[in-house]
């Protein structure tokens, strides 16, 4: 086991193309890190030159105490999970196995040992003498972790390794991952596209955008301060509203006024973000999670200092233990640079309901199941005041993040 | 269905069928079921083609042939040619379309090939878009035994006497064998190169990162991956190792010669026909022909039968 790190990592294409742009990052003894983002925006590129199958075009990568710029594949003691698997198609799964352990002239009994030993963790014991058109895809899925696993490398490298799974199994797939990894406790690097997956997996998260690292973090801080417009929007799901927004301070206190609304803004919120003051009487983007809404009516009790919002219901989304409420509000959706990168990402529907609201921003909240609201009908919502995030309109950066102040 | 034999959609369905089968099995028929057939009805005949007049001798044509000292040395030949033509450039073009698409290593995160192979890729085909006859005149050049010849000239360089390439009899079916291959080995270069691209790159990077040097990617990954395709090779390789008839024709000294040391069956055949206006025997040689390519084609498909390979 060892710890990976890339300083000052470039990856520059024939052409000019930057994939990756100056990328920082340490990845610690042990650690599950996922490398999450858009498609293109570099992260599979960075996977790829830490195991060696891309050039590096500037900075130095580290493994363990080993700088392995210019050490081949092979030398690099890392083992890979491919998207397609990439299994040999000619081979059984126990060959499939052995392969690597061969190459390295291990001893007969030894790779038997190992093989059984993994075939055994995977349950793939039954099949070993099958090749791999005779197996479903979450079993070859779990034979190409397997010939990760018998190599005993400093490192797992994981290239979207789910996404060719169906949902299910995905999920089903994702929680013998973290099994696995406790088990195993071999750093690993997993790069993915699916918040989901990243938010469950990883110990920390990477967010990548164009190249450009934008924040590294446990998932629950991902998630509760995001550095910008872009992480807000790209993690989470559904993504978080915005609009535009002016910070106000009246006699009654410090509110954020938007679309006709006028929600009181805690003064834990200015002592937790250094600089909000200077905001006061000037545009902001406000974002507000669609988890930290709630229907009035199914909150009652607990909604002691929360603010009320009046809307109508448009569209509801009943998904059992929860519905999505989506419901426009009278001001123009948030033109950003980084919320249309994060939201052409997203869900296809997301997009195409865009046009139907004209100029008013649609967005969504996520309510108790025992709301019973009805698409058209008047809803009272609660907002949690505590957890509203503000951004600087021109640069997207998270008002008073720890890791701006300064920029 | 099962009621009437002839209901209307039954009609509709197999005159659908028919109408597609019917042009196809006609040329089928016409240009090649019955010039077979007929050719063994000749076989049993003393015809010579020019008079419609001809007697059925029986097996006669076929007793003679099996006497025969020229059929004998030519089908030795095509035994010979089969033996060693089809290995010999399966291997060249399995070596060169490796090099060509992944004998260079990664760059920006493909697996290339050796420095300037698209460019050899052009030359490596060149003889493929040639007509045979041309190739044959060419190498008539090359192969000249005189001292100006291209290759005894080279050699002369070197010190070498002048080599009767194509004059002495243990020597000129070698290297008639050789301009085959050399004919031969772009085709089969381009046909590997399509099998080896239709492996997905992970594969061959999976390996990479499983340790594979460049001989282990080649015998352990590469071949059995694109076995499929050189299989085919293999059968094509092998018909076109009965026929030979046009580079033997214009390259051979004295046709087949020197003293037979060449000849191959079609190149008989023809002699046969055209030269001796033997009909009756030289459709007999044919039968033999058939005979010999059907049941290589038979051995090579139960030989070869392996299960497909699904990625």
């Amino acid at each position: 086991m060892a710890s990976i790190v890339l300083n000052n990592v470039d990856k520059i294409y024939a052409g000019g193309v930057k994939a990756v742009n100056g990328l920082n990052l340490e990845i610690k003894d042990g650690e599950f890190m996922v490398l999450v983002g858009p498609s293109g925006c570099g992260k599979s590129t960075a996977l790829r030159m830490i195991a060696g199958l891309e050039d590096i075009s500037g900075g130095e990568i580290v493994i363990g105490d080993r700088v392995v710029n210019h050490l081949p594949p092979k030398d690099r003691d890392i083992a890979m999970v491919f998207q397609n698997y990439a299994l040999y198609p000619h081979m059984t799964v126990e060959e499939n196995l052995a392969f690597g352990l061969k190459l390295r002239k291990m001893s007969k009994p030894e790779i038997a040992k190992r093989v059984n030993e993994a075939a055994k963790m995977l349950g793939l014991e039954q099949y070993l003498k099958r090749k791999p058109a005779a197996l479903s895809g979450g079993q070859r899925q779990r034979v190409a972790m397997g010939r990760a696993i018998v190599r005993e490398p400093q490192a797992f490298l994981m290239d979207e390794p789910l996404s060719n799974l169906d949902a299910k199994l995905r999920v089903s797939m994702r929680a013998s991952l973290n099994q696995l990894h406790e088990r195993l406790g071999v750093t690993t690097v997993y790069v993915t596209h699916d918040q989901v997956e990243a938010m469950t997996l990883g110990d920390r998260v990477c967010v990548l955008r164009d190249g450009i690292l934008q924040q590294v973090d446990t998932p629950q801080n991902l998630f509760d301060k995001p550095v910008n417009l872009f992480v807000a929007g790209f993690m989470g799901s559904p993504s978080m509203n915005f609009t535009y927004a002016e910070l106000v301070r009246d006699g009654a206190g410090a509110a954020v006024a938007f679309a006709g609304y006028k929600l009181p803004v805690p003064d834990t919120a200015f002592a937790e973000k250094a600089g909000l003051e200077r905001y006061i009487g000037k545009r902001i983007i406000l974002g507000i999670r669609p988890s930290d809404f709630e229907d009035a009516v199914a909150a009652n009790g607990a909604s002691a200092g929360w603010a009320r919002v009046p809307v109508k219901a448009n569209v509801t989304e009943e998904l059992g233990s929860e519905i999505n409420v989506l419901f426009t509000i009278d001001a123009p959706p948030v033109e950003h640079k980084d919320t249309v990168a994060a939201a052409n990402d997203g869900d296809e529907e997301e997009a195409a309901a865009l046009p139907l609201t004209g100029d008013k921003s649609l967005w969504t909240a996520r309510v108790n199941a025992r709301s019973h609201v009805r698409p058209g009908q008047n809803i009272e919502l609660v907002v949690d005041t505590h957890n509203l995030h503000f951004f600087d309109v021109e640069s997207g950066l998270s008002i008073g993040h720890p890791a701006n102040v300064g920029r | 269905m099962r009621r009437g034999r002839l209901t209307p959609g039954a009609v509709r369905k197999w005159g659908f069928i028919a109408s597609f089968l019917a042009a196809p099995l006609a040329i089928y028929i016409i240009f090649f079921v019955s010039p077979n057939l007929q050719a063994l009805q000749l076989a049993l005949t003393n015809s010579r083609g020019i008079s419609p007049d001809f007697q059925y001798v029986g097996f006669e044509n076929f007793t003679r042939l099996f006497g025969d000292e020229v059929f004998w040395a030519a089908v030795r030949h095509h035994g010979l040619i089969l033996l060693v033509m089809p290995l010999v450039t399966i291997v060249i073009a399995l070596f060169f379309s490796f090099l060509l698409n992944l004998g260079g290593g990664q760059r920006n995160g493909q697996l290339t090939g050796v420095w300037g192979s698209s460019f050899y890729k052009v030359v490596f085909f060149f003889p493929q878009v040639l007509a045979v006859v041309i190739v044959g005149v060419l190498f008539q050049a090359v192969l000249n035994p005189q001292k100006s010849g291209i290759l005894n000239s080279v050699l002369g360089w070197f010190g070498v006497d002048p080599v009767g390439w194509l004059i002495k009899p243990d020597l000129a079916l070698w290297t008639i064998i050789g301009v085959m291959v050399w004919q031969g080995v772009g085709f089969y270069v381009v046909l590997f190169s399509a099998g080896m691209a239709g492996v997905p790159k992970e594969i061959f990077e999976a390996a990479a990162l499983d340790g594979a040097n460049r001989f282990t990617l080649f015998f352990k990954i590469t071949l059995p991956l694109v076995w499929n395709t050189v299989q085919v090779g293999w059968v094509y390789l092998g018909i076109a190792a009965f026929d030979a008839f046009a580079l033997v024709q214009v390259l051979s000294i004295d046709r087949g010669g020197p003293d037979n040391a060449t000849t191959v069956l079609p190149l008989e055949i023809f002699r046969q026909t055209f030269t001796y206006y033997r009909f009756g025997y030289a459709s007999a040689m044919g039968v033999a022909l058939v005979f010999l390519v059907l049941t290589f084609a038979a051995l090579t498909l139960r030989v070869t039968r392996r299960e497909r390979i699904e990625y």
